[in-house]
């Protein structure tokens, strides 16, 4: 008989590898799990939330007319700030003295008083000057109104958070234009494009990688900040639900109208951020990163 | 008839003379390898000839046209941006790194120039891009970005960029110093095939094998003078000249 062989594993399978096991993640888990589900449950259950006064006013006209109006300042704030901003940022990278220093100039001023200060000053402009017109500076005036006619309050409330905004977008462009390599300008200007053509061809188009991080934030702060135009009465989200609330005392219930628009609004954004950031991706990763849709399709293949 | 001419081309970078009175002349035609130890000027020289620098004194013509610049007298103005933007259209340059445009395919970084600057149709400029990729051996790459490639392809997308607006001379700087030694055949031998087809080129390379082998003319320089200058065979082998 010669069966008297040790078992032996077959030479082409090697050990196979498990991973530890992480006991305390599960703990952790379900101890933070509880105390979100607790969390939620009094939201929910307490009746001084009101829920029930929140769905009555979360579609009502005032409500949505306060909305659309804080959409309109948060939209043409974002496009005019960010439009001035890009003058500001190349005149800030020009080589002209002058446009450089009253760019800087600019960004140092707004950037240096509270933008609730700001709009106050644009609410009383009548104060300073009372009548504006258009006319050629130190000649003559064309024509001009009363400024409380011109400014109104949605006007104060326009010029106030453009102006500043403006600064800050300033900023963001110039940091995302000097993130690109220099040497890609040259590579441009070799091929004969003029100094504007190389900017909005070849250097912004690469400077918005670094650019939409930093636009998302302002755009989601500009939403949220816009609120503070209720103080110089525009009819706003919130100064909509205060002139309710101011009626019918339902304070909580009608900010957490106010809220629930807030965070859908925010929440869009963000979706919108990840898209457009992969949109400025091409060609600056070697595969695009998959949107939430692929990420999901590819955890149920 | 030389096709560059370049007088007296002087200039300082804050106090310190880089170029000083270099004359140079390149035929039709012909290629120039410009040699020389680091901080010779070579870089320098080659960036003033289609104005990436501002010369101090000198004059660089292409083509009898004075570069960047119209005498007025014993004064040298300069022009305005857009007819020296004019005047570089004629003048092509490879990068030492490539300066592929990041966010453009490779083919889009072929046709950007010849859309956006010279206004060619936009198929026309498709198809002769096409060509000038496969000319670089880049056949089926068009879509590739950038980051996609390795340097010696990139370095390639590059040189058929320059290509594209049909310049009447191009300049080469360091253009395989970037790359693996193992990438710098594959863009030597575009360039042996660019000089062979008869492109007029001035070339900034440390590559002596390829100045022997494909030069008309090396030429030397040293603390911001052409120390020698004249056919590979006499320049490289004579042992007195530093070339490196």
């Amino acid at each position: 008989m010669t069966s008297l062989v040790a078992p032996e594993a077959p030479p082409s399978s090697p050990p196979r590898t498990v991973g530890a096991r992480h006991v305390g993640r599960w703990v952790w888990a379900a101890v933070v799990l509880v105390l979100v589900v607790w969390a939620l449950r009094s939201v929910a259950l307490n009746p001084a939330f009101g829920w029930g006064t929140v769905t009555q006013y979360l579609f009502t006209t005032a409500v949505l007319r306060g909305l659309a109006t804080t959409l309109l300042l948060t939209v043409a704030t974002t496009v005019v700030g960010f439009l001035l901003g890009i003058g500001l940022a190349a005149m800030r990278l020009s080589g002209n003295p002058v446009l450089s220093s009253v760019s800087w100039g600019y960004v140092w001023l707004f950037r240096s008083t509270p933008l609730l200060v700001q709009l106050l000053f644009w609410y009383n402009v009548g104060a300073l000057y009372p009548r504006l017109g258009l006319g050629i500076p130190f000649g003559p005036t064309f024509f001009s109104v009363d400024s409380v006619n011109l400014v109104s309050v949605l006007v104060a409330a326009l010029l106030g958070l453009i102006l500043h905004e403006a600064a800050y977008a300033a900023e963001i462009v110039r940091g995302g234009i000097l993130s690109v390599d220099a040497g890609q300008s040259e590579a441009a200007v070799s091929l004969g494009m003029t100094r504007a053509r190389v900017l909005r061809r070849i250097v912004l188009p690469q400077a918005m990688r670094s650019i939409i991080p930093a636009t998302g934030n302002m755009v989601i702060g500009t939403l949220k900040g816009t609120s503070i135009v209720s103080v110089i009465a525009v009819t706003d989200l919130l100064y909509s639900v205060q002139t309710i609330y101011n009626r019918t005392y339902e304070i909580i219930p009608l900010l957490l109208v106010a809220t629930v628009w807030y965070v859908i609004l925010t929440s869009v954004l963000s979706v919108g951020q990840y898209y457009v950031e992969r949109y400025y991706a091409r060609g600056a990763e070697r595969t695009l990163p998959p949107t939430p849709l692929q990420r999901l399709r590819r955890s149920f293949r | 008839m030389s096709l560059l001419e370049i007088r007296g081309l002087t200039k300082a970078f804050n106090g310190v003379t880089v170029l000083d009175g270099v004359d140079l002349d390149v035929d039709a035609g012909s290629v120039t390898v410009l040699v020389g130890p680091s901080g010779s000027g070579k870089s320098t020289l080659l960036r003033c000839i289609n104005h990436l620098e501002t010369p101090d004194a000198g004059t660089i013509s292409v083509d009898d046209s004075l570069i960047a610049y119209r005498r007025d007298g014993d004064v040298l103005r300069e022009l305005p941006e857009r007819t020296i933007a004019a005047q570089r259209r004629r003048i092509g340059m490879v990068f030492q790194q490539f300066q592929l445009f990041g966010h453009m395919t490779a083919l889009g970084n072929v046709i950007e120039a010849p859309v956006g600057v010279l206004g060619v149709p936009r198929h026309e400029a498709v198809e002769r891009g096409r060509a000038l990729l496969a000319r670089v051996g880049l056949e089926g790459r068009e879509d590739a970005y950038p980051r996609q490639l390795s340097g010696g392809q990139q370095q390639r997308v590059a040189i058929a960029r320059a290509l594209a607006m049909e310049p009447t001379l191009m300049l080469f700087d360091e253009p395989t110093s970037a790359l693996d030694p193992a990438l710098v055949g594959e863009v030597l031998e575009v360039l042996r095939d660019l000089a062979a087809g008869g492109t007029t080129m001035v070339v900034v390379t440390h590559e002596i094998a390829f100045a022997r082998e494909v030069a008309d003319t090396v030429v030397v320089l040293g603390d911001g003078r052409i120390v020698r200058s004249g056919p590979p065979s006499e320049v490289l082998d004579d042992g007195s000249v530093r070339v490196a």
